[in-house]
């Protein structure tokens, strides 16, 4: 027996976030690290890379501000999801029944969500100047430097919670992965990581 | 030049007057800047603005437009008065000892001199002479002691031009004054040399002559004539004006600067009689007394061998200036355009000029080409004499295109780098420069659409005759292209060739007056020699060091390259300053420069060094020759905002002769309280550039700088569109509000400067908007030279 | 860039070593503001030698030709009207790369070969693999590079490299008339420029300098100043550096950031191995 854990739009909305965010990784560590840059060749090369980063940029957070939309009181932090935070340590050792019940997230995903948010909100800021660099003011350059920082730093953010999401996602929590391609998630899944959803 | 560009390198004190070298002889100022670094020369600028030159001077003076005698005969004062002027060069080498004629004097409350008739508004120059001994030689006293010595009669006359009262004229501090002067005569020993360099700030006055005779005088005071790093240095504009000049130009000379033939002078003899001076001291070279030779040269160089003694080498043919009155016609510029006003003129060729733009009172320019039948222009580009009947241009005189029959022939000419020949610069080097492209679709080098001009109307003399159609049918046209003739071969026939053996003329006492010798300008004698066009000489070897490059082109005269050059030895002959010598005596002969003396005269002799001046010595004090005086005398431009605190009676200079068509108003000061100038910027050239979009890129509109306190004044900010007005017509522009130009306290009174900009008119590239900077201008006239007064007229200033 | 015959020093976002054995002087540009006129024919002779179209400009107020250099605009003349003790003063200086031996704009491209440093010193673009990102624009301490929009590259002086390389001076110093502008050796120029520097003070100017900032390890253009009290009037800055952010970006941050990755990736990989996956719940049987 299954039951809807995400909608169609859901998915697509979220796979949509996905695959700009992984094209604006890709070419991020292109532009990131000389070591990176065959991606660039891979993806078209510099120029089509520069172009379309920004462009990728914009249907990320857009994506993202959706999903604020759509989630954000799924997503609302609570005192469970505090207590649930104390016992990560028993939840990455699989010990997951010293942990308190959760709800349809846990308290590891809605922080994954808040990070991609914020981090989104903060590389759209940084992004946009770095885009249009030319239309800052030479008096005003210390914010080219901020966005360049911001950037960086925001990026890191997200990727490191990209990748722990990526991991617990595929490898971890068998189903989750389905969850997010069929939408459905089987009555014995859903008791087991989310007994509280209802 | 007296000395040439090169040689400012050598200069102590470089005095920048009247002029914006920095700004317009950018590559010229090179060596200002090499005097600068590599001998700490100092540079002084004295200007209305705060311009490019003053950017890079080491000491600023400011001073009201038109007031430049005032500070020069400051500065003469200041030399005399403190004694720092050179006393040995001053005895020998000047008239300073020389004794004037009992009845001169200078009537200091009126501002006149003697002989003065206010009726007829001229002079009776008689007493401004010598007195001469019975051989008719003008008397001494070695101790310039006696006051009727130029010396003296100099002291006096400047003894008015205080520090004070060149505080009180100019406007300058008299700190600021002082400090300069302090400088400038510094130069008075013999070991520190000061050149001054001047330009169109000075000649465009209504006493332009008496400002540069004024400098001369400054300059013999303090011994700088004839020495390397100092003389008295006109920056010609264009690259040829000096070689236009040299060749005859000008309406009252003929090529070599002999006087034109007047009607009166019916024969030879006695045109060269008239013209010929006699010494006026018993050492004076007078190497003017040679002029048969070089006119008799240059008349055999028109008519060939139709010139013969028997038809008085035709000078019966030769153009003669017509009488009118009790002188004789003006055919200068103005006089010209005036005479063109009233319809006096059929037709008008026009070669390389753009009278509606760059002649002053455009407004009077175009009503006057209006009454033309017909208009011949050669040009590179359209331009707005050209198009003068385009109805923007004649909505500026108020009338349309069906108003003017003016038949408008616009021929296609090369430019300069289209064509091959000689530009004579400010150093007098005549330089070779060869084609650099081929001129675009049919236009045609100027001479060539001359000659097929030439050789179309002597066939039509030639096949229906006329009423005098000897001077076209015997003209001297031996090209061997007659259409397009070489201008190689031009260059051989203007230095000339001996008739008998066919010889190119070495130097200039090998023409002859008999008719033997042909040579188109005795001046220019020695650049094409039998060792072939000198003027392509590229030979950058400096022997002396002291940037002279003997071998480099030619130098008129005899490749002299420092004018004037006996004066840099002692009265003994040895080089006043033993690092710059230019000539020295070696007990045989003068060596160095090319001696600008009789090259064997030893010093003992005493000849004088000014081997052009009949006295053979230079003139503080000048014979008759300029109409308004003898001595400078500061007057004040025709339109200004002041009175002369000299002599308000005579305010503005009394020779100026007004012209009376309706074009010609003056403004007053209660009407037009602002003293305005104009200029050009090292971005354009003349009204030639604004075709080009790099020009028009680096400047491209027109403006007006005006002073910060104006502008607040007035309620006018930077940039924004301000009109100008004066009696003669408006413009309008972009303000350039600046801290460059100060507002001056004159004698208690606060008189603003603004100033603008020509090069931008109606044609060209860009937004032109009409901003034609002569349509403000008047046509007033030195009565000397006849250089209109583009600088120092009066307008009003307002917001559009 | 044109292609030029020089060894490469540095080069852009790669990390391998420049290939080279020759030793070449550092050169560099000499530029006295004290003798300078503002004539602006170094600006026309880098248009016309870089074959650069002229731009369409407007009088606004100054003598200065634009406000700022741009794309086709790489050598700017700026006029600063000030007062210096009570005197007047107009004060000229040519703007344009500054060609720092340790580059802002190399430091911060991404694009490989994009910006490239000759081991005679002169810091040039490789439009062919310039990605437009613009970082160079954020680099530079001097706000020199410009990019042109519809090409989507940055453009900036090259020191003409393509003449220097073949023993030509810049066309720049070529057009100079009042010798203001020289060229030659680093060494040289900063010679003269004490010479220069020598002068000025000995006429009076107490705060003149030579303009070869160390924070930026020096320029290949020295520039002579009569008041080094007020370099902002010359639009020079004070103490330029590459900025922080581009200095924190590319050294510790970027470090920190592929040791948090690859730990990152580590990490999970080691989770997995002593972990695995969470186990199943029990399958039920499904409800009737």
């Amino acid at each position: 027996m299954t039951i809807e854990r995400y909608s169609f739009q859901e998915r697509v909305i979220h796979w949509t976030a996905g695959l700009t965010y992984i094209y604006l990784l890709l070419t991020g560590l292109a532009f990131y690290s000389p070591t990176m840059w065959w991606i660039a060749g891979m993806l078209g090369g510099g120029p089509v890379i520069r172009y379309w980063h920004p462009v990728a940029g914009l249907a990320f957070v857009a994506t993202v501000l959706w999903m604020y939309k759509a989630w954000r009181r799924d997503m609302r932090l609570s005192d469970l999801d505090r207590k649930w935070a104390k016992g990560i340590v028993d939840y990455v050792s699989h010990q997951d029944h010293k942990l308190p019940p959760v709800g349809k997230y846990n308290g590891g995903q809605k922080q994954f969500f808040w990070v991609m948010f914020y981090g989104a909100l903060a590389l759209l800021a940084s992004g946009m100047i770095l885009w249009w660099t030319e239309a800052i003011p030479w008096s005003l350059r210390w914010v080219r430097f901020a966005a360049v920082l911001l950037h960086v730093a925001a990026f890191l953010v997200t990727v490191a919670g990209f990748i722990v999401h990526v991991y617990m996602g595929t490898v971890v929590v068998k189903g989750g992965l389905t969850a997010m391609t069929s939408g459905k998630v089987t009555k014995e899944w859903a008791h087991h990581h989310h007994p509280l959803w209802k | 030049m007296t000395n040439g560009w090169n040689d400012i390198a050598n200069a102590d004190v470089i005095l920048a007057m009247g002029g914006n070298p920095a700004e317009n002889h950018p590559v010229g100022f090179r060596w200002v800047m090499e005097a600068k670094r590599n001998r700490n020369a100092k540079l002084i600028s004295v200007d209305p603005r705060f311009h490019r030159t003053a950017a890079v001077s080491d000491v600023y003076v400011p001073l009201r437009v038109g007031s430049d005698i005032a500070f020069l005969g400051g500065l003469i004062h200041y030399s005399l008065s403190k004694k720092r002027y050179n006393e040995e060069y001053v005895r020998h080498y000047t008239n300073a000892p020389l004794l004037i004629r009992e009845g001169y004097s200078f009537n200091e409350a009126d501002g006149v001199f003697s002989g003065w008739n206010a009726e007829t508004k001229s002079y009776d120059k008689s007493s401004w002479n010598y007195e001469l001994d019975g051989q008719g030689y003008a008397k001494i006293d070695e101790k310039m002691e006696h006051p009727r010595s130029v010396f003296q009669l100099m002291k006096h006359h400047y003894s008015r031009y205080t520090p004070e009262m060149v505080s009180k004229i100019c406007g300058c501090s008299v700190a600021e004054f002082e400090k300069a002067a302090e400088l400038i005569t510094s130069t008075y020993t013999p070991d520190r040399a000061g050149t001054i360099m001047y330009a169109l700030g000075w000649t465009h006055h209504s006493f332009s002559v008496q400002l540069i005779h004024a400098a001369a005088m400054l300059q013999l005071l303090l011994g700088n004539i004839g020495i390397a790093g100092g003389g008295l240095n006109a920056l010609r504009g264009h690259a040829n004006i000096q070689g236009g000049t040299d060749c005859g130009v000008a309406y009252h000379n003929v090529a070599g600067y002999i006087a034109m033939p007047k009607s009166d002078q019916t024969s030879l003899k006695q045109f060269l009689t008239a013209v010929t001076p006699k010494p006026l001291r018993p050492n004076s070279m007078n190497f003017w007394s040679n002029t048969d030779r070089f006119f008799v040269s240059q008349l055999k160089a028109y008519y060939g061998k139709t010139a013969t003694a028997a038809n008085e080498f035709g000078y019966q043919w030769h153009p003669k200036i017509p009488q009118a009155g009790t002188g004789y016609e003006n055919w200068s510029w103005g006089f010209l355009f005036d005479a063109m006003y009233a319809g006096k003129m059929e037709g008008f060729l026009n070669f390389g000029m753009n009278p509606v733009s760059n002649g002053p009172n455009s407004k009077k320019a175009i009503a006057a080409l209006s009454q033309l039948k017909w208009m011949v222009v050669a040009e590179n580009f359209d331009q707005e004499t050209s198009s003068f009947f385009k109805p923007e241009i004649l909505a500026t005189i108020d009338k349309k295109p069906a108003d003017v029959q003016t038949e408008v022939f616009l021929l296609p000419a090369a430019n300069f780098a289209e064509k091959d020949g000689t530009f004579t610069n400010s150093s007098r080097w005549i330089q070779w420069k060869w084609k650099a492209v081929d001129p675009p679709g049919l236009a045609k080098p100027d001479h060539e659409i001359i000659a097929r001009l030439f050789l179309r109307i002597r066939e039509l003399y030639q096949k229906d005759g006329g009423k005098f159609p000897d001077p076209i049918v015997n003209l001297n046209w031996w090209y061997s292209n007659p259409v397009e003739p070489s201008l190689d071969e031009v260059c051989k026939e203007i230095n000339g060739w001996d008739l008998t053996t066919g010889n190119q003329l070495e130097k200039f006492l090998d023409c002859k007056a008999d008719g033997t010798t042909l040579s188109g300008n005795w001046l220019y004698i020695g650049m094409y020699t039998g060792a072939g066009n000198l003027t392509q000489r590229r030979v950058n070897t400096d022997p002396t060091g002291l940037g002279r490059y003997p071998n480099w082109s030619f130098n008129w005269p005899a490749n002299r390259r420092i004018m004037y050059n006996r004066c840099s030895a002692d009265s003994k002959g040895k080089p006043w300053d033993a690092k710059r010598p230019t000539i020295a005596w070696n007990g045989e002969k003068w060596t160095g420069d090319v001696p600008d003396y009789k090259p064997d005269s030893a010093p003992e002799q005493g000849m004088g060094p000014f081997i052009m001046l009949p006295e053979g010595v230079a003139r503080f004090f000048v014979p008759g020759q300029f109409v308004e005086g003898p001595f400078s005398e500061h007057y004040e431009p025709a339109e200004s905002a002041v009175v002369n605190p000299l002599h308000p009676k005579t305010s503005s200079n009394p020779l100026v002769r007004r012209f009376s068509t309706p074009h010609d108003k003056l403004g007053e000061a209660k009407d037009y309280p602002i003293v305005c100038t104009t200029y050009r910027l090292t971005e354009h050239f003349h009204y030639w550039t604004k075709n080009n979009p790099y020009n028009m890129e680096i400047q491209p509109e027109f403006f007006i700088e005006i002073p910060e306190e104006l502008a607040k004044d007035k309620g006018i900010a930077n940039a924004q569109m301000v009109r100008i007005t004066s009696a003669r017509g408006s413009i309008e522009g972009k303000a350039m509000v600046t801290k460059r130009i100060k507002p001056l306290d004159i004698n208690g009174q606060r008189v603003y400067q603004i100033g603008f900009p020509i090069h931008w008119g109606f044609l060209g590239r860009g937004s032109q908007k009409g901003s034609l900077a002569n349509l403000v201008t008047p046509t007033i006239l030195d009565p000397n030279s006849f250089a209109p007064e583009y600088k120092g007229f009066l307008v009003r200033l307002e917001k559009v | 860039m044109a292609g030029s015959t020089l060894e490469l020093k540095r080069i852009s976002a790669v990390s391998t070593a420049p290939p080279g054995v020759r030793e070449t002087t550092v050169v560099s540009k000499y530029i006295d503001t004290t003798s300078c006129i503002g004539c602006k024919a170094c600006e026309v002779a880098c248009q016309q030698w870089n074959d650069l179209p002229p731009e369409v400009t407007v009088q606004f107020g100054t003598y200065q030709t634009l406000p700022d250099m741009t794309p086709s605009f790489w050598n700017l003349i700026r006029f600063e009207e000030t007062e210096v003790d009570g005197a007047q003063a107009w004060l000229m200086r040519k703007d344009q790369c500054m060609h720092c031996a340790d580059p802002g704009c190399l430091a911060a491209c991404p694009a490989p070969s994009a910006i490239v440093q000759y081991v005679n010193g002169i810091v040039d673009f490789n439009q062919e693999h310039c990605i437009g990102c613009g970082y160079c624009m954020t680099g530079c301490p001097f706000n020199v590079p410009k990019l042109n929009k519809t090409t989507s590259k940055v453009y900036k002086c090259t020191l003409c490299v393509d003449r220097v390389s073949v023993g030509l001076e810049p066309a720049c110093i070529k057009a100079c008339p009042t010798g203001c502008l020289q060229f030659g050796s680093k060494p040289q120029m900063l010679h003269l420029a004490e010479q220069r520097v020598a002068r000025l003070k000995e006429n009076g100017f107490a705060n003149a300098m030579v303009y070869d900032p160390p924070g930026v390890g020096g320029t290949g253009v020295v520039t002579v100043v009569a008041h080094g009290d007020r370099l902002a009037s010359y639009g020079l800055p004070r103490d330029p550096s590459i900025p922080l952010a581009v200095t924190l970006w590319k050294k510790p941050l970027k470090w920190l950031g592929n040791l948090g990755m690859i730990a990152g990736v580590v990490v999970a990989g080691l989770h997995y191995l002593k972990f695995g996956s969470k186990p199943e719940p029990e399958a039920k049987e499904p409800e009737k």
